[in-house]
């Protein structure tokens, strides 16, 4: 099953081995620091952004354009944001490593 | 779909804006999510620094106090705001969460007694006192006194604004706690630091002012029309009761499309062009929460009711700074109302129904019931 590491933004780093869902809902099974989830994964108040290792970028992929537009206008948007409820754990990102981001 | 659920499409296909007359004062309303947004994220054009003024229409006649952290711009809203977040937070609490889930249990056990009830009298304004004060940990007997400022504590159905007698009731109870302080939200501001000072009294109740007036309407409409809903359409209610799963999904897609609050205003200090409509020094912009939420280009199909509706950026609850301090509160409160309806109750039968209908000058718009006679049936 696929690993997820979360660097919070107090710089504390938590392993979650065996995760399934999207990093919403495994940050919340976790209770990692600053990920709220307000609005239960529906891409609308952006309290579960994080930040995708760069080396991840290419294999997690990018923002669609709803989630673009969240994201976007958000204090602390950067090129490699993700919302949390819109990626979801799988095989292939086994080892993945996400920042949280600083709340808005 | 009623027009009057989504007045403001005609305009919104012809452009962004709708200029639409308040009080005698031409304002844009922006009508499109994307340019809301924008807006929202530029308090220097678009600022809050305008007190009684950011509601639209304003409230300069109603009451006088300004509203805190609402009425405040960056940074010193986040030092106004911080100091009561801790309150807008406990409905995230386990055991403020078990107390709401049981106040909505009472409230369907009366309902399921048998006869009628009156939904928005015996349901939603009861819900709604009751819960909030547990969100700012007063004693619960302390509803009985808000129960009767109605549904809209300035826009009352008799007339006469309640806000003078909140303002008064207010000042007693910061009065009261400085006398006896307790862990509950006048002891708490009385004691509140800002910059190294203790709060003025005007200050005080412009916290308190927010806290009663803006989350009351919104979170009565809400429930009368999550009611009605189920009322209307018994098979999204047997869908919930198979599918527990979706209540949070169904609880965004019920703020998106039954959004009470139509919009709110900023203002710009500066002469400022609002996408072709120029706006005068001090003059007011809207933003149009409830059309953004309707917006084709951001949502599939949107006057369709769609319980599992993913992704749903809506903007229910504003964006950027100022989003609701309440949305925690209205959360709670909605996630369990369906929860509970879904699971207990099998049919609900409207006998007689009142809409309430904001009027203005270039629109009229549905924002809830005055009044919604039903009959429950028990699962």
């Amino acid at each position: 099953m696929p690993k997820v590491t979360f660097i919070t933004a107090e710089k504390t780093t938590v392993e979650v081995s065996d995760s399934s869902g999207n990093l919403m809902e495994i940050a919340l099974e976790n209770n990692i620091t600053g990920i709220g989830g307000d609005c239960g994964g529906v891409c609308s108040c952006s309290t579960c952004h994080v930040y995708v290792r760069k080396d991840w970028i290419e294999r997690v992929g990018l923002p669609d354009s709803v989630e673009k537009d969240t994201l976007e206008f958000n204090s602390h948007y950067q090129p490699n944001s993700r919302l949390g409820c819109q990626v979801e754990m799988s095989d292939d990102l086994d080892g993945l490593v996400v920042e949280v981001a600083p709340a808005e | 779909m009623n027009s009057h659920d989504d007045p403001f499409r005609e305009a919104r296909e012809k452009g962004p804006i709708l200029a639409a007359t308040f009080q005698n004062e031409t304002i844009p309303m922006i009508l499109r999510l994307k340019d809301i947004r924008k807006a929202a994220k530029d308090p220097e054009t678009f600022s809050s620094d305008a007190p009684r003024r950011v509601p639209i229409p304003s409230e300069e006649d109603v009451r006088t106090v300004r509203q805190y952290p609402l009425e405040v711009d960056p940074p010193v809203h986040a030092a106004y705001r911080k100091i009561v977040e801790p309150f807008f937070l406990r409905p995230k609490q386990p055991e403020v969460l078990a107390k709401i889930h049981a106040l909505i249990d009472s409230l369907i056990d009366k309902s399921l007694a048998g006869g009628p009830i009156e939904v928005v009298q015996d349901f939603a304004i009861p819900l709604q006192s009751h819960a909030l004060t547990y969100m700012l940990n007063v004693s619960e007997s302390e509803a009985e006194h808000w129960i009767g400022w109605g549904i809209h504590v300035f826009k009352d159905g008799d007339g006469k604004s309640k806000g003078p007698f909140m303002e008064s009731y207010c000042r007693q109870m910061f009065e009261a706690a400085a006398e006896n302080p307790g862990d509950d939200f006048f002891s708490a501001l009385n004691q509140a630091e800002l910059e190294g000072r203790l709060l003025t009294m005007e200050e005080k109740l412009g916290f308190a002012n927010i806290a009663f007036a803006g989350g009351r309407d919104t979170i009565i409409h809400t429930v009368t029309r999550i009611i009605s809903y189920f009322a209307d359409n018994p098979k999204a209610l047997e869908c919930l009761h198979e599918n527990p799963s979706m209540v949070n999904s169904a609880a965004e897609e019920f703020f998106r499309v039954f959004m009470p609050l139509t919009h709110i205003g900023r203002i710009c200090p500066h002469a400022t062009d609002v996408h072709g409509f120029e706006v005068k020094p001090q003059g007011r912009v809207s933003l149009c929460w409830s059309s953004a939420n309707r917006d084709p280009e951001v949502f599939d199909e949107p006057n369709e009711v769609k319980l599992d509706r993913r992704p749903n950026p809506h903007i229910s609850f504003g964006f950027g700074a100022h989003n609701c301090l309440g949305a925690h509160h209205a959360r709670a409160i909605t996630r369990g109302l369906i929860q509970k309806l879904s699971e207990r109750v099998s049919g609900i039968e409207v006998l007689e129904n009142v809409e309430l209908l904001e009027e203005e000058a270039d629109y009229t718009r549905k924002v809830g019931y005055e009044l919604l006679r039903s009959t429950f049936t028990a699962r």
